[in-house]
Order: structure tokens, then sequence, then C-alpha cells
């Protein structure tokens, strides 16, 4: 699609007001043989339930829809794994879906269930996504994933899609001239981030050097600057406005919500004039000659928060966000996305990291979860462990989840002694953007703290 | 008189036995979890349909591409070659045409290295990934450099497409590209 008609460009509107009442998730792991997906599935719901002080037989009575966010049948080796989950969590007879769009799925999951609960069609949806990503080794895990590529075309070519995004990279850098230092720090800020939280499967305090050096996955990106393949679940609660203000005096409401996609094969993007956000004129590009999207910017991520910027009516989102988590899958499509999404104007995305907008203490602290990099990326459950962490730090409580020794016990880990508060002060309203390679689907939900 | 019952038994066939992981990721799997190696080899038979055409001309030497010949679409700026090809055009939903491409201008738009390829890769590496420019193609084709030396690939660099025409694989590892000095 090249031209939009008014129809494509329509802000999205719900029916009825939706809350976030519930976050609960497990932690992340490589390999996770002691525990099965039903098993981990329980736990992140029961974190969330717990979190609402509501029994197990209370919340199961007030339920009216599920939603089972999973990317691949292929990794659990199991069809219809959603229906197992749904009777394991004793569900049964409430109508329930499964949704899948590759990296995105998690937040298609949280956008179905907004849906559900919007159009009137149900009251209380939990979204439970997860994945299993430790039956096969990581070479026939990333041939998996790349699956998810065109298989005609496309996926015999590597086999892998840090090769099709490193293949973004170097048109990026080559149209931008950003630092290739400046890519790392990505990766040294959300390895740093993961060390402080329980739930992280890859923390680590890097220094730049040591991310540059480390083994080259596929040239230019090395493998400190990939995301990790995780195993471990998420979980979240949503409800309506009368639900939810029985439940919490603080629900948190979508304000914001939006979905993009565009062309499977990278190779089949054609040029088009750029979507402007509310914070963008012409005069934003004017002189600008280089492809739009091309192969440095994705189209769905533009797509996707500008009904979302539009819909909370956002109009300068450094400003009026708190905090965001993007889909740091690779450090590249994490600078690509601060620009498809307006932290800075195409080209100038690495200004978000140097001027210190993107850490603690900035104007807009960004994956402060560790992110896909640091802390997971058990593709099911991330788009919603994304909007967990927001949950958590716009109610004000990220340093009573964080920072419970029980939860550090729990998963066998030393609570780290230089451990530090990573609560954004006030936060009150954050974004999450959920990406499929190499952005074939996008989705973009906005939260606020009532 | 009591009569016997005649009953039939179900037995296990013959199979070649089970294997337990003990190890994997570099980790022990702790006492008393039982991981068990699941084995599947799995034959899909998957047809190219209309696209067939595509991976018999790689054989015989020859890239072909797909074009709309709808009036509307070739008032469009972007109009082109599809290269992959599809069949229908994904604006008008017309049937497009076969055209041959013409790669005499064909450039690299952009590249990678294909180091840690995933299971089932079947070229040696490293192995340079590359999008492919092509006047008249309104797509980015995705292919690799079957020959490279030190300094390529690189963005601009003029390519020129070479075919697996003896023992051919049937997939899109038919055709890739070399230096076209």
């Amino acid at each position: 699609m090249i031209e939009f008609g008014a129809g494509n460009l329509r802000v999205p509107k719900l029916s009825r007001k939706v809350f976030l009442v519930g976050a609960g998730m497990t932690d992340f792991r490589k390999f996770y043989p002691e525990k099965q997906s039903t098993e981990l599935c329980l736990e992140a719901l029961k974190m969330a339930v717990q979190g609402m002080g509501l029994s197990p037989h209370e919340f199961r009575g007030m339920v009216n829809y599920a939603v089972y966010p999973q990317f691949a049948d292929h990794f659990g080796d199991q069809l219809l794994a959603e229906a197992k989950i749904h009777d394991y969590l004793g569900l049964d007879p409430i109508g329930n879906v499964g949704v899948k769009t590759g990296g995105a799925t998690g937040g298609t999951g949280a956008n179905t269930a907004i849906m559900a609960v919007a159009s009137g069609y149900a009251s209380m949806v939990p979204v439970i996504g997860w994945e299993r990503m430790d039956e096969v080794d990581t070479r026939q895990g990333n041939a998996y994933i790349a699956s998810a590529a065109c298989k005609d075309f496309e996926s015999h070519l590597g086999w892998s899609y840090s090769t099709y995004y490193a293949l973004m990279m170097c048109r990026y850098i080559y149209e931008n001239h950003p630092n290739r230092e400046t890519l790392a720090k990505i990766a040294q800020k959300n390895h740093n981030y993961a060390r402080f939280s329980p739930f992280s499967q890859f923390p680590g305090d890097y220094t730049i050097d040591e991310i540059l050096k480390a083994k080259v996955v596929s040239e230019p990106l090395t493998f400190l600057e990939c995301c990790v393949m995780s195993v471990g679940a998420a979980a979240l609660i949503f409800c309506d406005e009368e639900t939810a203000l029985t439940l919490t005096p603080h629900p948190v409401e979508v304000i914001g919500m939006g979905a993009g996609s565009h062309t499977l094969r990278t190779a089949d993007r054609r040029n088009m004039p750029i979507l402007l956000l509310p914070n963008e004129t012409k005069e934003t590009y004017r002189g600008r000659n280089l492809d739009w999207p091309g192969f440095t910017s994705f189209l769905p991520a533009r797509f996707a928060t500008n009904q979302a910027y539009r819909m909370a009516g956002i109009t300068d989102p450094v400003e009026e966000l708190h905090l965001a988590e993007t889909h740091d899958a690779f450090t590249v499509s994490d600078i690509q996305t601060y620009e498809d999404v307006g932290f800075r104007p195409y080209g100038r995305g690495a200004e978000f990291i140097e001027s210190g907008d993107a850490y603690l203490g900035g104007r807009l602290p960004t994956n402060l979860s560790g992110g896909l990099i640091g802390s997971m990326h058990a593709v099911g459950a991330t788009g919603l462990f994304q909007l967990a962490e927001i949950f958590w730090q716009v109610r004000g409580e990220w340093e009573k989840i964080h920072g419970d020794e029980r939860l550090w016990q729990k998963y066998g880990k030393t609570k780290p002694a230089d451990f530090m508060s990573l609560q954004v002060p006030d936060a009150r309203r954050g974004m999450a953007i959920s990406h499929a390679g190499t952005g074939s689907h996008v989705t973009s939900i906005i939260l606020e703290r009532r | 008189m009591e009569t016997v019952k005649q009953r039939q038994k179900v037995v296990l066939l013959p199979w070649d036995g089970v294997k337990l992981t003990r190890k994997f990721f570099g980790k022990t799997v702790p006492a008393g979890v039982i991981v068990r190696e699941n084995e599947s080899h799995i034959v899909h038979h998957h047809s190219y349909g209309t696209l067939s055409r595509f991976f018999n001309e790689l054989v015989l030497g020859r890239l072909f591409g797909r074009i709309c010949i709808e009036k509307s679409c070739r008032a469009e700026p972007t109009w082109g070659i599809w290269l992959p090809p599809r069949v229908h055009c994904p604006d008008c939903w017309e049937e497009m045409s076969w055209v041959e491409v013409y790669t005499g201008g064909a450039k690299v738009y952009t590249h990678s290295m294909t180091n840690l390829p995933g299971a089932g890769f079947m070229l040696s590496t490293p192995c340079p990934l590359i999008s492919v420019e092509i006047p008249g193609v309104c797509t980015k084709f995705m292919g690799y450099l079957s020959e490279f030396g030190e300094g390529e690939p690189y963005i601009g660099m003029p390519i020129k497409p070479v075919f697996r025409m003896n023992q051919p694989t049937y997939t899109i590892l038919d055709v890739s590209w070399v230096p076209k000095d």
C-alpha cells in the first residue's frame, strides 16, 4: 500500500475504557528443564492474580475470555498448546483464542484482549504468553525463527534473522553515519539494566570494547548486540472500568494503541512518502533524498505508533511519555525504532542515546527492564513482559517487585550488592513497542495510571 | 464346562530405544527431571505453483520477474518488475506477466555476512548476504555473493548474476551474484 485512504488512517477509538489491573511473569532462562510451559504460564498468571489480592477462585469467577500469545508451535512441538494451557489454568469452558504475529505476538495478544473488553464482549480478560525455545539447539532455534521469513525466497539465504538485520545495519550506517560505539551503547545499557532484575537472563556490566570485540554473529552485529532466546511466561489482566475500580484505586488505562504491518520479505518494500507523526511536519524532512521506509525504517512501527499517539493525544512523545519499552531484538533495530516512533527524526536516532534521554534520569528512559538484549525474548511473552514492566513503573511498584529478595532467591540468584532502584520518579505514562522481524508486524500500546 | 477367554495383547513395535538428555546448552539436567529426545524427520512436498517457472528459468540461466500491465498500475511512480516474482499484482489483484530481468545495472544495495547460520544452511561460510538494486525492478532482491575478495561486498558494487545450471537445488540458491568485473 503506497497511498493511504481516509479509512486507513482512522484514529482508533475504544467503545469503552479498558484498564490493566494485574501483571506477572516468571524468570527467563536459556534452558528450563525444571518446568513445563503449563507450569510457567500458571506461575505468571498466579503472580498477576495475587498482585490483585484475589484468590484463584475469585479470579476464575470473573473471567469471561482469555488470550494466548505464542510465536511458534515448532518450538514447543505441541499444536494447539493454548488449549492445554487454558485447561491447566482451570479456565474451561471460557472462550479463548491463540494469537500469532511473529515477534509482535505478545503485543498483538494484549491488543486482542483490549479489543475484547472495549467491544463489551468481555469484562475481564487474562492474556498469558510464553515460549519454550530450549527443546532444540541454538542453530535449529534460529532456523525455526527464520521459518517466519519467506521460505521460498529468503530463509535459505541464512536461516538466521541476525543476518537479515545486519543487512539493515549496513545500510543504516551508510545512510546515517552513527558512531559504531553508539549502537554498542544500547547493548551496554540494556545488559546493565538487566542486572537489577531478578527475571533477567543475560545481565552484565560490559565495556563498549567488550561489546564490539565479542564474537561476530553476522557482520557487523556482535553476540552481545543480539537478543537472547528464552524460556518463560508473562501474564496481564485487562478489564473494564467498573471491574477495575473494584480491584484497585490505581488501575492503569489503555490510552493509546495501534497495529501495523509490512511485507514479510524485506525485498518487497517499495518507496513511499514518509508518514508524518504528530510531532513532525513536511519541513522536518525537507531536502531528504533517501528511500523510505527502505531498509532503515519500519513502516509498521511508524503506522502503529501514529495511531497510538493520535488516540492518546500525544504530540511530543519525549516530553509526554515518562518511559518506554522498545523491542531491542538487535542494537540496530532499536535505533531504527527510536526514529519510527518519533523520539528523534529519521537519521538522528543516535542522538536519543548520546543525549542521555534513553537512560534513567534522562527525559525518556527506555528498556529499564533490560529489554530483549539483557533480560528475555521468550517470544510470545515478550510484548507482555514489556507492558508488565511499564505497569509496575507507572504504579510506583518497580522496586517492590524487582528488589524483593524472595524473588531473587526463588530464581536461584543473588541480588547484586550494588542493586539500585530503576523506578522512574513520578512515572504515570509509558509506551511499549512489540515488533516482528524484520518489521512485518508492530504493535504500540500506551498506558497511563489513574 | 468353563471356556477360556482368548485375549489379545498390545505390544510395543520394534523401535530404536529412547535417548535421554543429560546435558544441554552446557547445563546438566537436574536429577529427577526427564528430558527425552523426541526425534523427527519430516518430508514436506512443497509446490512453487505458478512461480515454478521462475525456478525452471534459473536452471536455463535466466532471471525472470513479473510485471503488472494494468493501466492504473503502470501510472504509479513505483511501477516496476517484481523480483521475487508474485503471480498477482498486490495493488489491482490482476495476474501479472512474466518478463526477463535485464541485470546490466545491478548493484549491491546493502550487505551483511552470514557467519553463524541456522540449521539447514546449504552454503559454506562466511557467505555475504546482499540486497540487489536493479534498474526497472521495484524491489531489492535478496541473494548472496558467490565470489568475493577483500573489501567486498560494498554498497554500490556492480554485480552480475550466475546460475547453478548443473545439479540445481530448485531453491533460491540456484542464482547468486559475482563482481561484474
